[in-house]
């Protein structure tokens, strides 16, 4: 699966499809810290960067598991021993894009954005943070993929619009039990996040975990 | 390998494709499937490969190690020829020198350095049965392998996939041109109204769908029946017409399997 995955990755950078999602990010970074952060607020600036990025992260996913024509799918499939291994391939690629996108958001800052160096403690839950918003966009942008829906423009509104509705949903007292973007960003402006990290993290991690497995299904019956 | 009362639709509300199909693969067989279009001969070979679960029934037996070879190759990836094959044969943990082997048999070395979205149908669609063949596979399953090769390569195929079968291989072929009748042992699949009916080292017969739908028989030279059927001859060719088409002798070949393709009965009279 490995190699299969670095099939995929060379493919995706190879393509060029990499640029437009990685040009959002780093416009999407621009715009964050347009203004130094002051002391005491770094935190609060990674719980806003995590949670803005989930769009990107999932307009990565989703660019980079359509990156092989459908035939090289099942080309793939045959080469590494089974639709499964072809579909676990695909995730890893994803992931692994997303985890060197939320890399480059958390050291970003640190370089130019924070007006003082903040504590290791605070780096560590905005890593956790940006964790949490990777396995949420890539289940997104894995939901909107070409097998799952062949509609490029149906596709795209879906990403949009379920990422606009996972933040609406979130404002609402509903919010922590589904993917709780406003409530991290809430709690960590708040100098709270520790109190509420873990269910959080659980109900990030919980509905991550629902939507690939939903993909994983669907992708069963469509190649 | 062994299909077992395996039913195929693509939703829940679909049509049914393919219904409680009976198939057994035998090793060191080679099955070449025909039907005309839309009958149901990719999702059957989807169903072979593993693509895709039965909505009924079973697949049990698949040999471990599957080539496939799509009916069009995907041209549009950021490869060459040699990367490509590179990184199929890394995939496929085959020999370094295998795709170099295979590239030679097929009349392929010129390709190698060229991009991937440079290539022609044709050798595209040898580069898609070179990554096939890396493997060796335990099952081979080509999509109208045939289509757009030149004249050397389309001698050299069957030969190929009887090695594949003398090694213990089983071969399934979707091939519309009928280039493979006159393999010695081959066992022919025809796929029609739902059902897969299989005649072992012979032709099965085939409805007559009457004129212009598809029918897939006929040969470049012509078997008695199809050539019987093709002038208008016996029962089967009341509702069929004769059309003469004059084309350049460098045309004939791909007009021929222009119209084979769309599932015309075709004679070539020179």
């Amino acid at each position: 699966m490995t190699r299969l995955t670095r099939f995929k990755l060379s493919a995706y950078a190879r393509s060029h499809r990499l640029f437009p999602p990685a040009i959002g990010l780093l416009l999407m970074l621009g715009i964050f810290y347009s203004t130094l952060t002051p002391p005491g607020k770094e935190l609060s600036a990674y719980a806003d960067s995590a949670g803005l990025l989930i769009v990107v992260f999932a307009w990565a996913s989703r660019s980079l598991l359509d990156t092989e024509p459908a035939a090289q799918r099942l080309v793939s499939m045959t080469a590494a021993g089974g639709p499964g291994r072809e579909i676990g391939a695909g995730l890893l690629a994803a992931f692994t894009v997303n985890l060197m996108f939320a890399a480059i958001a958390v050291v970003t800052p640190l370089l130019h954005g924070f007006a003082a160096t903040p504590a290791p403690g605070d780096v560590a839950r905005g890593a956790v943070l940006h964790l949490l918003g990777l396995s949420a966009g890539t289940a997104l942008g894995a939901l909107t993929t070409h097998p799952i829906m062949p509609s490029p423009a149906a596709s795209m509104l879906t990403l949009l619009g379920g990422y606009v509705a996972l933040l609406l949903v979130s404002l609402t007292p509903v919010g922590r039990f589904t993917v709780p973007v406003m409530p991290w960003m809430r709690a960590a402006n708040d100098g709270a996040l520790d109190a509420v990290l873990l269910p959080i993290a659980a109900a990030a991690l919980f509905w991550s975990a629902a939507g690939l497995a939903a993909y994983v299904r669907l992708r069963r019956t469509r190649p | 390998m062994r299909l077992s009362q395996v039913s195929f639709r693509y939703s829940r509300r679909g049509p049914w494709i393919l219904e409680d199909v009976e198939l057994t693969l035998r090793p060191g067989s080679v099955v070449e499937v025909t039907g005309r279009n839309g009958a149901g001969k990719s999702t059957l070979l989807r169903l072979l490969a593993g693509f895709v679960p039965p909505t009924r029934g079973s697949v049990s037996g698949r040999p471990r190690v599957v080539g496939y070879a799509p009916d069009v190759f995907p041209t549009g990836q950021p490869f060459t020829v040699s990367a490509y094959l590179a990184h199929m044969t890394r995939l496929r943990g085959a020999s370094p020198a295998a795709a170099g082997d295979l590239a030679r048999r097929l009349n392929a070395v010129h390709l190698l350095d060229l991009p991937l979205g440079d290539l022609s149908k044709g050798s595209a669609q040898k580069v898609g049965l070179i990554q096939s063949l890396l493997g060796p596979p335990d099952l081979l399953i080509l999509d109208e392998p045939f289509a757009g090769l030149d004249e050397r390569t389309r001698a050299e195929l069957p030969a190929v996939i009887g090695e594949i079968a003398a090694h213990g291989g089983t071969v399934v072929v979707s091939d519309h041109q009928n280039q493979l009748r006159e393999f010695p042992g081959a066992d022919h699949c025809l796929v029609a109204d739902r059902a897969v009916t299989v005649h072992s080292a012979g032709r099965p017969a085939e409805p007559d769908p009457g004129l212009g739908s598809g029918s897939d028989s006929g040969s470049g030279s012509g078997s008695e029946q199809d050539a019987g059927r093709a002038a208008g001859q016996g029962p089967a060719t009341d509702r069929r017409a004769v059309i003469e088409v004059l084309v350049d002798p460098g045309e004939a070949d791909e007009v021929e399997q222009k119209l084979r393709a769309d599932g015309y009965t075709v004679r070539r009279t020179s």
